[in-house]
């Protein structure tokens, strides 16, 4: 396990310059919708938070921090300030590979594709399009979450923007519960998978869903998705632990144990694993750990994307 | 030995937590919790309730092995909220690095 304190302030300090937590400005991270044509003006704006094109970076992060933990080199008290600065840098250093880039680039592809076969009037816009701050809020830094949040939530305001669309759970709940209640500036927030709305039919089609935490718990929208499959003639087999009393992917772990996250995440894909069934997952953090522990599993835009 | 400070539910209040003594110590959050860890969080509840600032303090690493996946919440029969307690004692534990 490493020191909180250290991991807390290398994730401030980056998001106090960057606006990000890896200290990259967002435009380098940010690619996927170049070459996508979207509209600039419209209803609601399309909020993907930079969840989805982080995870490729998170990914080569915690690789480099995984190997460190409870090591000589993580807990010698010189290093121990360092070390997760120099892991979060090494993330540039070793960029990641362009297949698990454009895996998450497409997830938000398909998510403009699903929007688009449901009508909807949305637009983007990518200089507003920031992450919100969660990361500190999560682990304690309250202060931090705070400025970051009047930063964002003041931006997209000045701009006249009142209707989000968002597309994973943590970034749904930043702007839907805390935003509101640290910054006083209140956003109409919807996900993506609430608009979802056309017809397709695929009867005998088996799945299971892992809900997140925030989707299943804090945000209680475990049963949009399985509405929309129960639609389209798809079976949703559900593991005991579902809905909101689903279990922990062990993400929330990552910055300060990949060791933890691990044991976690092995136990929820033992039980995920009983169905026999492929495996659909909602939040880009889940994702990431189902991919890594070798899971057959879409993220929910790229199992609906094939209806679209 | 332990100093106890029986006001410092009070002072967890500046840290958005108001539920601290809601808390009858059943230990149904440490049944749930996917970490299965020393009685976590329902003992560190118990250092909040009574005050226990060092070992909170001593302890502070337990704190952040957390996940706040919200089963504690979800379960807790008296709706103290042991999840958002344990965010608002890692907001302690950070105020108290920052201001040393």
């Amino acid at each position: 396990m490493y020191n909180p304190k250290n991991i807390i302030d290398v994730l401030a300090d980056n998001i106090r310059k960057t606006r990000n937590p890896f200290g990259a400005g967002n435009s380098t991270m940010n690619k996927w919708w170049k070459k996508t044509p979207l509209r600039t003006e419209g209803d609601a704006m399309l909020y993907t938070g930079l969840m989805y094109q982080l995870m490729p970076y998170i990914n080569k992060t915690t690789h480099q921090i995984e190997r460190f933990e409870d090591t000589a080199i993580a807990n010698y008290v010189g290093y121990q300030k360092y070390v997760p600065k120099l892991l979060v840098k090494s993330a540039f250093a070793f960029m990641p590979v362009r297949k698990d880039k454009k895996r998450y680039n497409n997830i938000l592809k398909n998510i403009v594709k699903l929007l688009d076969k449901s009508h909807v009037d949305f637009f983007y816009k990518p200089k507003l399009d920031f992450y919100s701050g969660i990361l500190l809020y999560d682990l304690g830094d309250n202060e931090g979450f705070i400025e970051h949040a009047k930063f964002v939530a003041g931006k997209l305001k000045e701009m006249g923007i009142k209707k989000l669309i968002t597309v994973d759970p943590h970034t749904t709940y930043a702007l839907k519960v805390l935003y509101p209640k640290y910054t006083g500036i209140s956003f109409d927030v919807k996900t993506y998978f609430e608009l979802i709305n056309f017809e397709a039919q695929d009867e005998g089609r088996q799945i299971t869903l892992h809900d997140p935490c925030f989707y299943g718990r804090y945000l209680e929208l475990s049963d949009v998705p399985r509405k929309i499959f129960d639609r389209f003639g798809i079976e949703n087999i559900d593991v005991r632990n579902s809905g909101k009393f689903t279990s922990c992917c062990g993400g929330p772990a990552e910055s300060i144990s990949p060791a933890l996250t691990k044991e976690i995440l092995t136990k929820r894909y033992a039980h995920l694993q009983e169905t026999g069934k492929p495996l659909v997952a909602m939040c880009p953090v889940c994702l990431g750990n189902l991919i890594k522990i070798g899971a057959d599993v879409e993220d929910l835009s790229e199992f609906l994307g094939h209806y679209a | 030995m332990t100093q106890v400070y029986p006001e410092f539910a009070e002072e967890l209040e500046r840290f958005g937590i108001d539920t601290t003594m809601d808390c009858f110590n059943c230990g149904t959050c440490a049944a749930i919790c996917p970490l299965i860890y020393e009685h976590f969080p329902r003992k560190m509840i118990r250092y909040a309730q009574i005050g226990a600032k060092d070992r909170i303090l001593e302890n502070y690493e337990d704190l952040w092995r957390c996940l706040h996946c919200g089963l504690c919440i979800q379960t807790c029969p008296r709706e103290a909220d042991p999840g958002d307690l344990i965010l608002g004692l890692r907001r302690f534990v950070v105020d108290n690095w920052r201001r040393s």
